[in-house]
């Protein structure tokens, strides 16, 4: 495998979307060039950073509270709805 | 003694002419059994994803009004064809398409230049959502790790958004290639790619910040 073929595998590898014959060949190129095996980790550093420093915003209240209603027409409380089970 | 209630029919057991009705109140005796069902597995499968539907709209709107509305308006068709939503798949991979969709119709239909990105906007943005953070109740104590939350987080906004997009979808919300694919509309190997220099992209910002901050991305 060329560095070409492992760059455009790479994110695939970073994700586990890859087939294994082409891991292989993967795996294969990164233990002998450096600078693939460089990037792969450097991928990987940024998807570990960015899933654990982004954070994620709740829906406010008032949209909980709307939405509920949309799929709750005929009645007019809310405590039995599932959520709140 | 049991006795059922049909919504629409009511079976009394055992009583051949009732002088009076015994009959469970629910408040859902008027609607038929078959749309309560309905309301029963969509606030199961659906509505369980409010959070993360919302997260995805504030992102793409960078608008936390324009993101409600979204919101609204995907949960409503989304309800309305709730019965062509095909049990056992990914419901969420389901709605984001759906928000998507919306997204594309109500906001970028005018838009000339889809994919620009408005660096103001993204100040705005960032500054109007870290005073909500700040009434969480998280607490800031360690300098450190929380201006590197807000420096990722301009760093992943300043991409362009078809980068920021698949970003997001993989890793922050998880879903796989095919599942993002059929979100963006595009082929697999567009998706691989996009990562690929996204990924790379978000890698230089990042170094960027940590050499002005004076903070060394590798350790951790």
């Amino acid at each position: 495998m060329n560095c070409k073929t492992a760059r455009v595998l790479m994110s695939a590898a970073v994700d586990g979307e890859i087939s294994f014959t082409e891991e292989k060949g993967f795996l294969s190129h990164i233990s002998e060039c450096k600078e693939c095996l460089e990037e792969f980790d450097d991928a990987k550093k940024t998807k570990l950073i960015i899933k654990e420093r982004i954070i994620r915003f709740k829906a406010p209240q008032a949209l909980i509270d709307s939405i509920m209603q949309l799929t709750d027409f005929n009645t007019r409380e809310t405590e039995e709805t599932l959520l709140y089970e | 003694m049991r006795i059922y209630l049909e919504p629409g029919r009511f079976q009394i057991m055992d009583k051949p002419a009732p002088t009076h009705k015994t009959i469970i109140p629910t408040k859902k005796e008027a609607l038929p059994r078959e749309e309560r069902q309905k309301q029963l597995e969509f606030q199961n499968e659906a509505v369980v994803h409010l959070h993360s539907l919302y997260n995805y709209a504030l992102h793409i709107t960078m608008n936390p009004d324009d993101a409600e509305d979204l919101v609204q308006e995907t949960y409503l068709k989304a309800y309305r064809f709730f019965n062509s939503f095909e049990r056992g798949t990914n419901c969420k991979a389901w709605l984001f398409k759906i928000l998507k969709n919306n997204y594309i119709n109500r906001f970028r239909k005018n838009s000339k230049e889809p994919g620009k990105v408005d660096y103001d906007l993204i100040k705005d943005f960032y500054h109007s959502i870290k005073d909500t953070r700040r009434d969480s109740s998280e607490a800031d104590t360690d300098y450190f790790h929380s201006l590197l939350h807000e420096e990722v987080y301009q760093a992943l906004l300043s991409l362009p958004e078809e980068f920021r997009e698949v970003i997001q979808l993989c890793d922050i919300e998880g879903f796989t290639y095919e599942e993002i694919a059929n979100m963006v509309d595009s082929p697999i190997g567009t998706v691989r790619s996009r990562l690929y220099r996204g990924r790379k992209l978000l890698r230089i910002q990042l170094e960027e910040y940590a050499k002005k901050y004076g903070i060394n991305t590798d350790e951790d």
